[in-house]
């Protein structure tokens, strides 16, 4: 079993029978973002789940996506919970809607994923600049040989849609 | 649809004080909240054979509490989950009765919420190692429940207008209550502008939108409506109930929008069909403040005001004592104390009786001023029908309705 990753006081396991992320965090590794693919109906999931949540198949690949994305919601964490982010706040989490699928199967449904929004040297990103709407891309941040969390950073393309931001 | 409306009580109910450091187990204080409910019923050990609670491996189970108080027992489970379990436990402990495995049931939930397990995520729960679909969050600083509810609350700020001095009116109307509330743990009134003056915890959540993490233990008791005519209160009837409903993709709801829409959106159908009423029936309401958007989101999604018209709603002064449909006149989670949920359904069925513990000297006899300045009343007046929404999650809720 691989060892436990330690992460800003977070003991992340990811033991070798785990089906879900193993190869998830390889890929990720290899700075590559993957979902599983359903082989019967071609939709795509996030988080890593071993049935299709739409028609029911067990069959599954892995499928790397763009990595492109737009914020769908977020929130700034001012008081952290957890001691190791205490250093960071405050500090952006997004919900970002991929390109992949946007509207799919229904027209509320998406590959959504959340990160943290961060600049290319993957400190946080300053929360005058978070706001739904705008456009971003996946960063990794190395954490161990074999793990790799996916963030996010803002591109210079012009946003989705309404741009909106909690006022002051 | 098949319905057993009117066919179970609420008999008894019963709690230990709101504490911030109970200084004593949570077997010690699951004893005294599920004894004072028997005693509030009319009713002995004896009389009680069934019991259930819920927890999250931070409390004490059903064979610890029932061996204390001598109750011999003929069914009991104990069932992991928080929040909305209240609701969905009156729901199984009357299938129970109705299957024939018991005829009283105890639910209690008992809980070190602040000196022990903190419910917000720190304390014991933060050393817990990160696996599984855990690491789809935690890792990104996303552990307590305020930061896994706030892209929900965000987003309805996004597509409906809704702005953080609306929302801070829960916070005030739950502070008004409790003012009128001996057992609160917090009494003091406040204002909108003290809530959105108050520090920020995670945007767009401030201090005061956050509700108090407590110490305590509370019960209530279920039996059949021939039975509870016998005993010591007027019986407060179950016309409806939900139990846990959920939306598509519950464990990881982002995938599955609108994300503002919550439980209740699926629980509404079941709990007013079996009921055969509607909210504009429902004269007082005990809705699940863990946040202050989170009483808003549901009281838009029961239909008390159009979706997306939450904001308007909760600061029209509808939910306060003397409006049309009183919210959480205890003062709730935000102000009263956290419970995981129980504290309301007491409340509500308190109202119904129409024997509010406030500060009127008849109170125990129904006897009220129904003046709701600062330390007075908090009986609402002629209530006859309740409803409780519960909350898990925004994908995962609960829903109580009851008369008198």
């Amino acid at each position: 079993m691989p060892q436990p990753v330690q992460y800003r006081g977070m003991t992340l396991i990811v033991p070798d029978n785990d089906s879900e992320w193993t190869a998830f965090y390889a890929h990720a590794r290899a700075h590559r973002l993957v979902v599983r693919r359903c082989t019967a109906c071609g939709l795509l999931r996030y988080p890593p789940t071993h049935a299709c949540p739409w028609c029911m198949d067990l069959g599954w690949t892995w499928q790397e996506v763009s990595g492109r994305g737009t914020i769908y919601s977020y929130e700034i964490v001012v008081h952290a919970i957890q001691p190791g982010f205490k250093e960071l706040t405050p500090y952006a989490v997004v919900l970002v809607e991929l390109d992949e699928q946007r509207g799919q199967p229904t027209p509320d449904e998406a590959l959504r994923i959340i990160g943290n929004l961060v600049r290319p040297d993957l400190t946080p990103e300053p929360d005058a600049n978070v706001a739904i709407g705008r456009r971003v891309r996946v960063v990794f941040q190395d954490l161990a040989e074999h793990m790799a969390l996916p963030q996010f950073t803002l591109t210079d393309e012009p946003a989705q849609g309404r741009v909106w931001r909690l006022p002051e | 649809m098949k319905t057993l409306r009117d066919k179970y009580c609420i008999v008894g109910v019963g709690e230990t004080e709101y504490s911030r450091g109970s200084g004593r187990t949570t077997r010690a204080m699951a004893v005294e909240a599920v004894r004072r409910a028997i005693l509030d019923a009319g009713l002995a050990a004896r009389d009680v054979n069934g019991m259930m609670d819920y927890q999250s491996g931070d409390s004490t189970l059903a064979n610890h509490v029932a061996s204390d108080l001598g109750i011999r027992l003929d069914f009991y489970m104990d069932v992991v989950g928080g929040g909305s379990s209240t609701e969905a436990l009156v729901g199984l402990a009357m299938g129970a009765i109705e299957a024939g495995m018991c005829q009283t049931v105890a639910l209690y939930r008992s809980m070190n919420g602040y000196s022990e397990f903190r419910i917000g995520g720190t304390g014991a729960r933060a050393a817990q190692p990160v696996r599984g679909l855990d690491l789809a969050q935690i890792p990104f600083g996303m552990r307590s429940a305020g930061q896994n509810f706030a892209p929900t609350f965000m987003r309805h700020m996004y597509e409906y207008g809704t702005t953080s001095e609306q929302v801070a009116h829960v916070k005030v109307a739950h502070s008004r209550h409790a003012s009128q509330n001996p057992k609160a743990l917090l009494r003091e009134r406040v204002t909108v502008a003290d809530v959105v003056g108050s520090r920020w915890i995670v945007k767009p959540l401030h201090l005061l939108d956050c509700c108090l993490e407590t110490d305590n233990a509370t019960c209530v008791i279920v039996t059949a409506a021939e039975r509870a005519r016998d005993l010591r209160h007027r019986s407060v009837h179950v016309m409806g109930v939900a139990g846990r409903v959920s939306k598509p993709r519950l464990d990881f709801h982002w995938a599955h929008g609108p994300i503002t829409r919550v439980a209740g959106y699926y629980a509404k159908d079941i709990v007013f069909g079996q009921a055969g009423i509607g909210p504009q029936d429902v004269d007082v309401t005990g809705s699940y403040d863990a946040f202050t958007f989170t009483t808003m989101l549901q009281l838009e999604e029961y239909g008390f005001c159009k979706k997306g018209e939450g904001g308007q709603y909760v600061s029209s002064g509808a939910i306060e004592l003397g409006g049309r449909r009183p919210n959480n006149t205890s003062g709730g989670h935000l102000c009263e104390g956290y419970t995981h949920g129980m504290s309301m359904v007491i409340e509500n069925v308190r109202q119904l009786r129409g024997t509010v513990d406030d500060s009127c000297p008849g109170a125990a006899e129904g006897v009220h001023s129904y003046d709701y300045a600062p330390g007075r009343c908090r009986q609402v007046k002629d209530a006859e029908i309740s409803m409780n929404l519960g909350w898990a999650t925004p994908p995962i809720g609960s829903a109580l309705i009851l008369r008198r």
